[in-house]
């Protein structure tokens, strides 16, 4: 990562959020060139990706989410690899792993070989398809950017960000991701439909013989020096501790947490929550226009940031209370 | 930011804080009244409930006691005390309204996204960064907007629920009642000058001595020109049957005095009016049959019965046997129309028509109850027949081959009996299949013998004779060495047997020259092993 970056003046603040916005709102036209639609999501990965966090996409089949992340992947610049999980597939499939290979002198030596894991931006296409096992090999390289195979350690090149996509968990032939894995995500983004003039929009470019060739507008070293502005986002105390109290309220048994939350939820957020709860208020005060994190900004992410980091227990999956009942009730 | 534009903006915010602040007091305060005004609704009821108190109280005092509050005056304290309370308690409550929470009013008030509220706390830091800086001057102008900021009041009408709206019908109900009791005050008033019943207990004299109480007596008899006592027939009747009682009451002895001001302290005007016919009741009966000695004892012991009710028990079977009675034989009542040899049509109806009499009823088939227990010795029903249950067991036989006293036959046979006769060849007969046993290895039973310690027999010798032990001792693991430690190995002993191949030799040789000097040319060699 590069030098770290230092706003003295308010000028230099102006022009840095000036540029956040620039950037973003170019990537976010070139990839409106592809994708249809589906603005909260690709606000949500653009978010994600400038807040230095992993996202995970929960959609049926069919909704351009691999599109989505892919079209991302060609409008930055970025090195883009896609791993498509099925029930067999090992760790070594993804990290890569030490081959056998010959060299110049006739001989035979042990040569590693990276997986598609080691790339900028990874598309974990169905990862809930994966075994626990092959979804744990991803928990390293998402949390301390780098992977261990064998007694070698490859940190992976920034910026790195895993995007992966999910089926419900109710159809078959899928694995539940475990909740260490799920809490290290930023974002849970539930894929919705298209609206109906989107429909008419997705038949007419995918159905004609009109191509769409995406053009890189950014770069990876555009995209560090923007995580670098958002994170000199200052936060005021009380938004600090809005954000600590909402996600406190999430768990069972503190003083903060509504009657109705101690009886359906078994699981809160984490600490890791109230990090990706601030960091993604700031990359959203810096779209707003804003140069501080205020309390909407922490409401309008919470249930994108705690979706996936709230557990709801038996009885209230009994009466059809969803994370997102939760955090609405937490949110009141 | 200059120092002027700073200190423009701190007036602005400061501005705002205030204005917002007093606001949001005046809006705690309505709140609070909201909240509050179903528990002052329940105040409603407190004027009243003391109205009523106060008029029972006089009332069982004889009105003599205390003053009367005009109607008036009850209906304004009713209204009085309740917002009385809502607005002490309003303006009691210290209502502490934080700069930060008027300041976030006025910011979601105009909108400005916590704009106002960031910029008070960033100017209060010390060091501020770009970002910082940038976020107070973005809040200069949403300041100055916000000086003249008005927040939403909310619903301006006060709702209440219906549920709390109980204590409205509570209050008119009671003052109602209260109203009621003044009424009866006024109609007692009204019958005081003609006998006794105001203060039944004390002399009419007593009434004469109280002279103030006696002039509102007649004040409140004047101001009612249609009084009971004139028109109504049954006002007349108990008028004098008051008079009659008032008359009663002066030939009463000295002695029975106290009796008889127990049941006029109990009993209400018209307790005392519906009383007066069953007295009554008894004289025909007693004038149409020839007088008997138990004719005395039998109207008094009903009036003596609710001052000394056990002393009536005592006296009723010695009543029962005064008059036979073969109606009344088996139930065990007696009434006075047996004994009534002329019969009369008012005073059977009027005896089937009174409640007293089937108070009296009542109580003869109590005391008849009573009287079947002490007959039996004061052994309870219940505790006739107890005697020890019966056996149910299902052995028919009891021990070896005597039968069982308890069995009644209901138990049926046992399972030592159904597994010997036919049963035992029905399939639908249980048969009980398991052994009783222990699911563990059972008890654990530790013995302690005692043995005298006795040296074991050994042979004394010196250490250096004592051969290796040549016993098993067990599996040794030898691990295999892996790949890279076996060349490591291998190219490490290679490596010293080319750096010292005359010392091998020189060793091996060394006993042929000089045995003396081999044990430390060995011994040298084997401790530079290790160090190298």
């Amino acid at each position: 990562m590069s030098d770290t970056l230092t706003v003295d003046n308010p000028e230099m603040a102006r022009e840095a959020a000036a540029e956040f916005r620039s950037v973003h709102a170019s990537i976010r036209a070139e990839v409106a060139r592809m994708i249809v639609g589906q603005d909260a999501t690709v606000d949500g990965v653009l978010a994600a990706l400038f807040a230095a966090g992993h996202v995970l996409l929960e959609g049926v089949p069919g909704l351009g989410k691999t599109l989505l992340v892919s079209s991302i992947g060609e409008a930055i610049d970025l090195t883009f690899s896609r791993i498509q999980f099925t029930p067999d597939m090992m760790p070594a499939d993804i990290r890569g792993t030490n081959v056998l290979t010959e060299d110049e002198a006739g001989g035979t030596k042990l040569e590693f070989q990276a997986g598609p894991l080691v790339a900028n931006l990874v598309l974990a296409d169905e990862i809930n398809r994966a075994t626990p096992r092959t979804q744990a090999a991803l928990l390293e390289s998402m949390q301390e950017k780098q992977i261990s195979v064998g007694n070698r350690t490859i940190k992976l090149e920034e910026p790195f960000c895993v995007m992966a996509t999910q089926n419900p968990v109710e159809q078959e032939g899928t694995y539940p991701l475990p909740e260490a894995q799920l809490d290290r995500f930023l974002f849970k983004l539930v894929v919705g439909y298209p609206a109906e003039n989107d429909y008419r929009t997705i038949l007419r470019r995918t159905t004609s013989n009109s191509e769409v060739q995406l053009n890189a507008v950014s770069d990876a070293a555009t995209i560090l020096r923007m995580r670098q502005v958002v994170r000199a986002v200052p936060v005021p105390e009380h938004v600090e501790t809005e954000a600590i109290q909402l996600v406190m309220a999430t768990q069972p048994g503190n003083k903060y947490t509504p009657s109705m939350i101690n009886e359906v939820v078994s699981l809160g957020a984490s600490p890791r929550g109230v990090q990706s709860l601030i960091l993604a208020g700031k990359v959203r005060a810096l779209l707003e226009g804003r140069f501080a994190v205020a309390g909407e900004d922490l409401r309008a992410v919470a249930p994108d940031v705690l979706r996936h980091r709230i557990l709801v227990n038996f009885q209230g999956m009994s009466d059809g209370i969803t994370a997102d009942d939760v955090i609405q009730e937490v949110l009141k | 930011m200059n120092q002027q534009k700073t200190a423009l903006l701190t007036g602005d915010i400061e501005a705002v804080a205030q204005n917002t602040s007093r606001q949001i007091k005046t809006l705690d305060q309505r709140s609070f009244i909201r909240a509050n005004i179903s528990t002052a609704l329940k105040l409603l009821i407190a004027a009243p409930l003391l109205a009523v108190t106060t008029q029972l109280l006089r009332w069982l005092f004889g009105f003599a006691a205390g003053a009367w509050l005009p109607w008036e005056a009850w209906i304004f304290l009713t209204c009085v005390i309740p917002a009385v309370w809502l607005c002490g308690e309003a303006a009691m409550r210290q209502f502490q309204v934080t700069r930060h929470r008027a300041l976030r009013a006025a910011d979601e008030q105009i909108g400005s996204s916590d704009r106002i509220v960031t910029a008070d706390e960033f100017l209060r830091r010390t060091s501020r960064d770009g970002f910082m800086q940038a976020a107070v001057e973005d809040a200069v102008d949403w300041a100055a907007g916000g000086r003249d900021t008005v927040l939403d009041r909310g619903p301006a009408e006060f709702s209440v629920s219906r549920s709390s709206l109980w204590p409205v019908p509570v209050a008119i109900t009671a003052l109602v009642l209260a109203g009621l009791l003044t009424q009866l005050e006024r109609a007692t008033v009204a019958d005081s000058p003609a006998g006794h019943t105001v203060t039944p207990v004390s002399d009419s004299t007593s009434v004469e001595q109280t002279p103030t109480p006696k002039k509102q007596l007649l004040t409140t008899n004047d101001q009612q020109p249609p009084p009971k006592q004139i028109d109504s027939s049954p006002d007349q009747h108990s008028q004098r049957a008051v008079n009659r009682q008032g008359a009663a009451n002066a030939a009463i002895p000295d002695n029975a005095e106290e009796s008889q001001g127990k049941v006029n302290e109990g009993e209400t005007r018209e307790s005392r009016q519906s009383a007066n016919p069953s007295s009554a009741k008894g004289s025909p009966s007693a004038s149409g049959q020839p007088s008997r000695p138990g004719d005395q004892t039998k109207t008094t012991p009903k009036k003596k019965q609710q001052v000394t009710p056990k002393n009536d028990r005592k006296k009723k079977p010695r009543k029962q046997n005064d008059k036979p009675s073969g109606a009344t034989a088996g139930q065990g009542s007696s009434k006075g129309s047996d004994n009534n040899a002329a019969p009369s049509d008012w005073a059977s109806t009027s005896q089937a028509a009174t409640p007293d009499d089937k108070d009296i009823e009542d109580e003869d088939s109590v005391d008849d109850e009573e009287e079947e227990q002490e007959s039996r010795g004061g052994v309870q029903p219940n505790m006739r027949d107890r005697r020890t249950p019966v056996n149910r067991d299902l052995q028919i036989g009891f021990g070896t081959d005597r039968p069982n006293p308890d069995a009644n036959g209901r138990g049926g046979p046992g399972g030592q009996k159904k597994s010997r006769g036919v049963a035992s060849l029905v399939l639908g007969v249980p048969i009980p299949d398991r052994v009783n046993g222990q699911p563990n290895k059972g008890r654990i039973r530790i013995t302690q013998q005692r043995i005298t310690p006795e040296a074991e027999q050994s042979d004394q010798g010196p250490a250096q004779n004592r051969s290796p032990r040549d016993g098993i001792v067990g599996p040794i693991h030898h691990p295999d060495f892996s790949p890279w430690l076996q060349d490591l190995v291998k190219r490490y002993f290679l490596d010293r047997r080319a750096r010292f191949p005359l010392r091998t030799s020189a060793t091996q040789s060394a006993p042929a020259t000089n045995s003396v000097n081999t044990p430390q040319t060995i011994n040298a060699t084997e401790s530079d092993a290790p160090q190298s």
